[in-house]
């Protein structure tokens, strides 16, 4: 079965009722004469401001739907679909609001807010069409979980076969036992990578320890290499997994607070303006 | 030697299970190594730590620290005896009595924890943002809050009498942040003072506001005039809207004014004004502003602008242009208007009697005109030399009280006759003929009198001109004056003469685009505001 988009979401009917609300605005502001120069306080501005207003609450009342499971206020896709398009659609219709009127205030505070809303927001599109099919060439039929489980068993298979190696080695096998982790800081599960994990590290030394191994030893040594290695994929892999499950999250730390903060001004934007009216 | 091992686990339910094994070899190895003997399976034991050996009973050896090979100095050597266990890592191994064909028998135990394995699953579990820390809920709840005291609840303070007013105030951003854009250059200086035009929270700036400084800015038509419903809801800020940078005050195109103009009978029915909607195509003509009952000058601009020249008393012929007599006033805007004194006066002198002295009648007061001429020739007949009183009296003599001795009453009178006979035939011969005649209408029935002079120097007040503008085109470009022979011919341009160079709001080719407020100003300073502005 082909895989749909959100962004073809219902043959595109949001992204058509986007160009529509794009052309309909651009149309007015166009035909529009106001009083000295385009800005927000003519009739026309107050009412691109106002679809504005009424846009940006309807967009931020999508992180409400979509934790609502039980309501059949359309699909979730649907409204993913409509927020995707008509915030881009937000763009055009809040700069018409200004009418390229900007400075250092806290309207254009609001303004600026919104693009970095809607910016931080198309790169969180970019990213979930992107990541997901990354993140299905690492992990495959595997899952996080079933990874754990592997590597956890790993630990106790190598380390139970290491007891009979020497020191050096056992030494090098019970730092990754000990020591190997996923995930835990920012910096790690953002990297994908452990620049200080023992599992690498054991790997890197191992050679140099087990040269002069023979007999059985050399045999077991084999092993527990191979185990190693085995367990040093599985932790590669579930690296990668954590960091494509991070970049999915990331932007929405930026998305959500900007959106909330916009909010904010936009509040302080109206209720000012009409203070001093 | 032959051993048996009993190991011994201590099993969850506290139940301790035991296992035996025969071991025959000469020597025992202890270790974690799975080849040896005895297998101690744990990190705290060594590889190969340690060997238990027969020498007349078990004996347990273990070589140098850490080192694998037993045959080197022994560190550790104890006889096994049973109740003297010995700890090798968490195990403890004892000797116990050798059952019958045994040559010892060994317990091992472990004493202490089990060395397992750490489960890695236990420990992957901060594997996302959310779960090393990150919020977005808190993040969020911070900036609404840094905007709402920043930008709002510090700002607000002053306008909306809240409890922190003065500190607010004492911050000083204010309500900076809330300005939208710059203001006009004139208001700049009152940028910071927001409630100068914004009286009152949540209301749309009033009138009154403005005309606390603009009290002298005039309305657009006579408040008898005003329609009601016609600028009903229109404010100052209607058209002049602020903070729209340094230089804009309002627009600058014609359809607000065409809004009304285009019809303006249907708009307000006494209007005086003609209906336009554009310069070039639908203005009326203009309408001079003449002075009602005729202008009582006579004055040829022909003669004066004679290319010959025209006499002069002291200068011969002078070849006069139009900027002998019309000089622009101080703005460069208008032309000063005509002064005898400054533009006449040099050639057309108002000489009593030049032959006889050179001296001049007041100008623009016959009464006083009258008296000088009199006072003239009795001072003459009186004071006058032997040459003055011949060329005055026209007789030989000279003044009466020149002579010898002292005149008689009837000389005196006789003197003062003869003066008082020649004023008033010179008098009339100024008035009528010589002086005054010549561009003025005189008339005498009582006293002497002069038509008024009604010079019109705004004929189209209604309109804004500016001549410094106009320097680079001719006079005679717009005022045709060289052929004309009194004053009755009006010189003013016609709209079409205007059209030539100005074309209507449209642009047009090799033509200034004219929009109303080229030359129309919206407020007319004859009618101002009244009290009751709002």
């Amino acid at each position: 079965m082909r895989h749909y988009s959100i962004l073809e979401y219902a043959s595109f009917r949001w992204f058509k009722a986007a160009i529509a609300l794009v052309a309909t605005a651009s149309a007015a502001y166009l035909w529009h004469e106001p009083p000295l120069k385009p800005y927000g306080g003519t009739w026309l501005g107050y009412t691109l401001g106002t679809v504005g207003a009424i846009l940006i609450v309807w967009l931020m009342a999508y992180g409400i739907r979509k934790r609502r499971y039980a309501s059949t206020v359309g699909t979730v896709q649907g409204w993913l679909s409509g927020h995707v398009y008509l915030g881009t659609a937000l763009i055009v219709v809040v700069t018409l609001h200004t009418g390229f009127e900007l400075g250092w205030n806290v309207h254009t505070l609001a303004y600026v807010l919104m693009l970095l809303t809607v910016v931080s927001g198309m790169y969180g599109v970019f990213v979930y069409l992107r990541v997901p099919g990354a993140m299905t060439s690492n992990l495959g039929e595997d899952t996080l979980d079933a990874i754990v489980l592997r590597v956890g068993d790993l630990d106790r298979e190598m380390r139970e076969k290491a007891m009979s190696l020497p020191d050096t080695l056992f030494a090098l096998v019970d730092k990754s036992v000990h020591g190997s982790r996923l995930g835990g800081s920012l910096q790690r599960i953002v990297s994908g990578a452990d620049p200080k994990c023992p599992t690498a590290a054991a790997i890197r030394e191992w050679p140099q320890h087990a040269k002069r191994l023979t007999g059985d030893a050399a045999k077991l040594d084999k092993q527990v290499f191979g185990l190693l290695l085995q367990k040093n994929q599985l932790l590669e892999r579930a690296r990668r997994d954590l960091r494509y499950k991070a970049i999915l999250d990331m932007w929405l730390y930026f998305h959500v607070p900007l959106a909330f903060m916009l909010l904010a001004a936009l509040v302080v934007h109206v209720v000012s303006v009409f203070i001093y009216w | 030697m032959k051993l048996l091992l009993v190991t011994r686990t201590q099993r969850p339910e506290g139940r301790v299970a035991q296992t035996r094994k025969t071991i025959e070899v000469d020597w025992v190895r202890v270790g974690r190594n799975a080849s040896c003997e005895i297998h101690l399976p744990d990190a705290r034991v060594a590889l190969e730590q340690g060997m238990i050996v027969n020498r007349d009973g078990l004996v347990y050896l273990e070589g140098e620290a850490g080192s694998q090979d037993i045959t080197r100095k022994s560190v550790r050597s104890v006889r096994m005896k049973p109740g003297e266990p010995i700890d090798v890592g968490p195990y403890r191994l004892e000797a116990i009595p050798a059952p019958e064909g045994y040559d010892g028998a060994v317990s091992v135990e472990k004493a202490r924890d089990a060395d397992v394995a750490p489960d890695f699953a236990s420990r992957v579990s901060r594997t996302t943002l959310r779960s090393i820390g990150m919020t977005k809920r808190r993040a969020a709840w911070i900036s609404i809050f840094v905007i709402a005291v920043l930008f709002f609840l510090v700002p607000a303070g002053r306008v909306l009498d809240l409890p922190w007013r003065e500190a607010a105030m004492t911050l000083g951003i204010g309500d900076r942040f809330w300005n939208p854009g710059p203001l006009m250059l004139g208001h700049q200086p009152i940028a910071a003072k927001c409630a100068a035009c914004h009286e009152v929270a949540f209301q749309q700036v009033k009138d009154r506001a403005c005309l606390k400084c603009h009290e002298k800015i005039g309305e657009h038509v006579a408040p008898a005039m005003h329609p009601a419903a016609l600028f009903e809801g229109a404010r100052c800020a209607s058209c002049h809207r602020e903070h729209k940078g340094a230089k804009a005050t309002h627009r600058d195109d014609d359809g607000m004014c065409i809004a009304c103009h285009r019809d303006i009978h249907a708009k307000a029915r006494d209007a005086k004004s003609g209906n336009v909607s554009d310069f070039a195509k639908a203005h009326p003509k203009f309408r001079l502003t003449l002075p009602t009952g005729g202008h009582g000058l006579k004055f040829p601009h022909a003669v004066h602008l004679d290319r010959k020249g025209v006499k002069s008393p002291g200068k011969g012929r002078v070849v006069l242009e139009c900027a002998s007599c019309h000089k622009p006033d101080s703005s460069g805007r208008l032309m000063q208007p005509i002064r005898f004194e400054k533009q006449c006066q040099e050639c057309h002198r108002l000489d009593i009697e030049p032959a006889v002295m050179a001296r001049e009648v007041p100008h623009g007061d016959p009464a006083a005109v009258a008296a000088m001429i009199d006072e003239f020739y009795a001072n003459l007949a009186l004071k006058g030399t032997r040459d003055s009183f011949q060329k005055a009296f026209g007789v030989p003599g000279e003044g009466l009280l020149r002579r010898a001795g002292a005149a008689s009453e009837g000389e005196r009178e006789d003197a003062l006759r003869m003066a008082s006979r020649k004023a008033a035939k010179v008098t009339a011969e100024l008035f009528d003929v010589r002086v005054c005649a010549t561009c003025h209408e005189v008339s005498h029935a009582k006293d002497w009198k002069i038509a008024p002079v009604r010079a019109s120097n705004r004929w189209m007040p209604g309109a804004r001109f500016d001549h410094k503008a106009h320097a680079s085109a001719k006079c005679a470009d717009c005022h045709d004056v060289a052929m004309s022979k009194t004053l009755r011919d009006v010189s003013m341009p016609s709209i079409e003469t205007c059209r030539e160079c100005h074309a209507g709001s449209a642009p047009t080719e090799k033509k200034v685009t004219s929009n109303c407020l080229l030359c129309h100003g919206f407020h007319d300073p004859r009618y101002t505001w009244g009290a009751d502005a709002k």
